[in-house]
């Protein structure tokens, strides 16, 4: 019988029964052929990995992370809960020690889910990384948290979610947004006041190959995550890398990705993008498997490989080159160029939103307090072309006194105001109001 | 008249029905010589019975099983071809194991042709190797048998027997698929001498009726159907034990079934009726299979089990057998001395049983009355928790729809049935421990020899069409067939009720008012790109294990 070098969990949601509509790629058999060769190369009977069964999250579980609009039953169907429940699942594993890492096949995926929700965004409506990181933390008393998104689009719900919170470093590996949905996550988005270098992007050119992935794992994200010594790593797990996948550009084949969940080692992986259903899926989720596993994965391989992988071009390898470079400089070496902001301060940003899916357009406007303290509080009013009005108020786990009072400020304040609904997210007294 | 006939470890059960009763039972010891207990068997049962009245014989047996973890399997060459994935070496099996270039992907579609020369030269080698019989297994042959069908025409004709891994069963799973091929290949000369010399023993002795052999699925086979796939035989005792609790009860609402037997206590759970079936197959030895079995679950405690005091001062029972408890002349103490002392049980010698039972609670100050009520708790209490644990894994099991996921349907008992010969002594005891209503039937103590007796044949099909590839296959009934691009999943049903009515009728069974139900039912658009290109229709259909007519008949 087989073993498992390292205990591996997984979570398997293929949600057989949902898709956005007959012909979107997110549809019903998109992890069909990854069950069929899963099941058929006998990953579960191996000793060490473990399937367990999923569970629906609640919608205490979404409220720590997202304001929903109206509220999370508009948003939401059953199989985004059970997706984010996956998730639950696969870290309860993880962190009771049962296995010593879990790979949550789940979809529908979710890191273009921002923090506010008013429908569906590049096919995801719950950001299922955010609500599994958040119950992580109040579950098991974790606080560093880092997620790498390796997904070819860029991460920007992830993004958006910690773009504040200086205990979770954000790390973002894509195709470059001049070229691809969403079209954001440029290197000079390094996060809010009180999280600035937290948040790290890094835009690659259509055609990188393994070779590129690899290079920048091995001399920018290894190096950025021991520096910040995470009690806990995230894969966000997009596997539209693949030199197959109909709606990217990139040259990433399954062996690579199997190194690169070798070498990253994460403690739980969740899946995201990935819609070549029949030629990249099977094979690079078994590769991910196995390599979690701590298994021997030189047998992995594409049918198509030999004919159709191209070598990444050496004008990528170059231009990469440079671009560790740069990065490496402004992250590592003291480069960054943080903008100053006096203890007290409220810092204000406006910006506009689009959800693709659902062809909502949303307005926001956004205020943060600068705390050396904590990670501060904000507030969020976002107005939809759906009609809706809304404030939305944060108050971070560990929140210091000022940032707490300001809060129930801006919060009172609201409801006195002229919003549809003001929304509290108090994570410190654990108090989620709606009006 | 109906014959059943359960070869156990230490006892040979048989009995004989008569318009669903229980007419004759007989209890034989089990000697190593397999063929010499069936024959005294049959001798202690059918006494003056005419054998012109038996119209059915069934048998759950020993043979594939004993032959398997003894080690006594013959040589079996192996031809495989995998494409990627795991290495295929790892799962190597076998003295003249053969890894070949040759691809199949997951919808059957062919990415690499099979190596001619290379199936050539493996078989050479497997026959200078002086093995004669040979197993080829493709990845992904349960989509496509091609290359299976295609190294089987090559080289099959030199070899006595070839054994091929889509026949086995519609399932996904290549590594087991290889060691029940193996299993099936290197089973097949022992089988056929056994079947050949169990029906030499039945035509002596004038019995002419139909000859089934139990499944380790709760079904049974037609004997001369069993020959092309010896390994399903193996391991049928567990199941034998359910269809006797089956037959003898009922089993209405969520039971949970227990077969105190001599050294196990195999458990199980019946939902209205019928069995609950393991997810994918049984495991045999070393081996992981294909075969299909019912979920069961067997730990190392019976009425002959060996007690002892710890060093902890806590009560041992189990998993070790010594021989026969002390009351009987045994070398160890056991559960049964302690039946015997309370006067549960009137066998053996009570003066020997007490005396055993004061030794064990010597230095905890119990005498003997209180050791041995202590050891019937203990081993009620050991049995309940490994029943809980039982039940926990089976909700435990992954589902995969949202649909699945929200009806969440617990499997929960809501009662116990003990069969096996201290049912009587230990049913309160259990009750208690499981916090159940616990009863045991008539018969109890030769359930598994009824069972076997009034079995049903079961079958199974795996139907997957794709429309793209143009082609619907049922894999274990080695139906392949063009099909257009309009395929639906009523004819896809009509197919797959068809097939597996036919399949049943060759397996044994009566085809008059077989009981379908449909296990897996799921048809998938596929898209490429954004356009419709084919799809893709799975179904899984069976005869589900459950009773024959005639004993229902009987009531
Ligand atoms: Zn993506
Ligand atoms: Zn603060």
């Amino acid at each position: 019988m087989l073993h498992a070098v390292r205990r591996t969990g997984l979570v398997f949601f293929p949600a057989y029964d949902w898709a956005i509509s007959p012909s979107h790629p997110e549809r019903e058999e998109r992890l069909l052929y990854t069950q069929d060769q899963v099941l058929e190369e006998g990953l579960l009977d191996i000793d060490g990995i473990i399937e367990y069964r999923v569970r629906p999250a609640g919608f205490e579980d979404i409220r720590r992370i997202h304001f929903c609009v109206p509220d999370e039953a508009a948003v939401t169907t059953e199989s985004h809960l059970i997706s984010a429940g996956g998730c639950l699942v696969a870290a309860d594993a993880v962190l009771k020690g049962e296995v010593e890492s879990a790979f949550a096949l789940v979809r529908p995926p979710g890191h273009h889910a921002m923090r506010v929700v008013h429908g569906n965004r590049g096919f995801c409506n719950i950001n299922n990384e955010a609500v599994m990181i958040e119950y992580i933390r109040e579950k098991y008393g974790i606080r560093r948290v880092a997620i790498v998104d390796t997904d070819c689009h860029h991460g920007d719900g992830s993004q958006d979610i910690y773009w504040h919170d200086p205990n979770t470093l954000f790390i973002s590996i894509h195709q470059d947004g001049r070229t691809l949905y969403p079209g954001s996550g440029f290197p000079h988005e390094t996060g809010g006041p009180n999280a600035q270098g937290m948040t790290i992007n890094i835009p690659l050119p259509p055609q990188t190959g393994e070779e590129g992935f690899l290079y920048v794992l091995e001399e920018l994200v290894m190096p950025l995550l021991e520096k910040f010594e995470p009690e806990l790593v995230i894969n966000s797990a997009g596997q539209d890398n693949h030199f197959n996948d109909p709606i990217t550009n990139m040259n990433f084949s399954a062996r690579g990705y199997a190194a690169l969940n070798a070498r990253l080692r994460p403690d739980i992986a969740v899946l995201e993008g990935g819609y070549a259903v029949e030629n990249a899926l099977p094979y690079v989720n078994v590769g991910i498997i196995m390599a979690m596993a701590g298994m021997d994965t030189s047998c992995v391989k594409e049918p198509n490989y030999d004919t159709d992988y191209r070598p990444q071009p050496s004008e990528i390898t170059g231009y990469i080159a440079d671009l560790v470079d740069r990065l490496r400089g402004v992250f590592l070496e003291g480069g960054l160029k943080t903008v100053p902001c006096e203890e007290g301060e409220v810092v204000q940003r406006s910006r506009d939103i689009y959800y693709d899916t659902d062809n909502i357009h949303e307005r926001q406007h956004e205020k943060i307090r600068c705390c050396k303290a904590c990670p501060g509080a904000f507030s969020i009013a976002s107005t939809s072309n759906r009609g809706q009005h809304i404030l939305a108020v944060h108050v971070p786990l560990g929140a210091c006194r000022a940032c707490r009072d300001i809060g129930s400020a801006w919060f009172e304040e609201g409801t006195r105001g002229a919003f549809t609904h003001v929304y509290l997210q108090d994570r410190v007294r654990g108090v989620y109001e709606k009006t | 008249m109906i014959l059943g006939l359960d070869v156990g470890g230490t006892q040979t059960d048989a009995v004989l029905i008569q318009e669903g009763r229980v007419v004759a039972a007989a209890k034989t010891p089990t000697t190593g010589d397999l063929l010499a207990t069936l024959r005294i068997a049959l001798e202690n049962t059918l006494g003056h019975v005419d054998p012109g009245r038996l119209v059915r014989m069934a048998f759950s047996t020993t043979m594939a099983t004993n032959a398997i973890v003894e080690d006594r399997l013959d040589d079996a060459g192996m031809i495989v071809s995998s494409g990627p994935g795991l290495n295929p070496e790892w799962f190597s099996v076998g003295p003249s194991y053969h890894v070949v270039d040759g691809c199949l992907d997951h919808q059957g579609f062919e990415t690499k042709p099979l190596d001619r020369s290379a199936v050539m030269n493996a078989a050479s080698s497997i026959l200078n190797a002086g093995i004669p019989v040979l197993g080829v297994v493709s990845k992904f042959s349960v989509r496509n048998p091609w290359h299976e069908l295609q190294a089987a025409d090559w080289v099959g004709h030199s070899f006595s027997h070839v054994a091929m891994g889509h026949r086995i069963s519609g399932a996904l799973n290549f590594p087991r698929r290889i060691a029940t091929t193996y299993l099936n290949a290197a089973l097949y000369r022992l089988h056929k001498n056994f079947s050949d010399a169990l029906i030499h023993i039945l035509r002596e002795k004038g019995l002419s009726g139909p000859r089934y052999l139990l499944k380790p699925d709760g079904g049974t086979i037609d004997l001369d159907m069993s020959i092309q796939r010896p390994a399903q035989t193996a391991q049928s005792g567990p199941a034998a034990s359910v269809m006797g609790a089956l037959a003898l009860d009922g089993c209405e609402g969520v039971t949970l079934v227990l077969d105190v037997g001599g050294t196990t206590t195999d458990m199980s759970v019946v939902i209205d009726g019928t069995p609950l079936l393991k997810p994918l197959g049984i495991r045999l030895g070393p081996y992981q299979t294909l075969i299909r079995s019912l979920l069961t679950h067997s730990i190392g405690i019976g009425g002959d089990s060996e007690v002892r005091m710890a060093q902890d001062g806590k009560l041992k029972i189990g998993p070790v057998r010594r021989g026969e408890p002390a009351g009987f002349g045994g070398p160890a103490p056991t559960p049964t001395d302690a039946m015997i002392t309370l006067g549960l049980l009137d066998a053996g010698k009570r003066d020997v049983s007490r005396l055993a039972m004061e030794k064990v609670g010597e230095t905890a100050g119990w005498d003997g009355a209180a050791t041995a009520e202590r050891i019937l708790q203990g081993m009620a209490e050991a049995i309940a928790a490994s029943a809980r644990a039982f039940v926990y894994d089976i909700n435990a099991q992954p589902v995969y729809t949202i649909h699945e996921v929200l009806a969440d349907q617990r499997v929960e008992p809501t009662s116990v049935l003990i069969i096996g010969g201290p049912a009587p002594q230990i049913a309160g005891y259990i009750g208690k421990a499981l916090g159940l209503p616990c009863r045991f039937p008539r018969h109890y103590g030769v359930a598994n020899a009824v069972g076997a007796a009034v079995a049903r044949v079961t079958s199974e099909i795996t139907l997957q069409a794709d429309t793209q590839r143009g082609s619907v296959i049922i894999s274990e009934a080695a139906v392949e067939n063009d099909i257009d691009a309009g395929f639906t999943m009523d004819q896809a049903m009509s197919l797959g009720r068809a097939v597996l009515c036919r399949q049943a009728a060759i397996n044994g069974a009566d085809e008059k008012g077989l009981e379908i139900s449909i296990l897996e039912r799921q048809a998938f658009t596929m898209i490429r790109g954004y356009m419709r290109t084919g799809r893709n229709i799975r179904l899984k259909m069976g005869i589900t294990p459950g009773l024959i007519p005639e004993w229902k008949r009987g009531g």
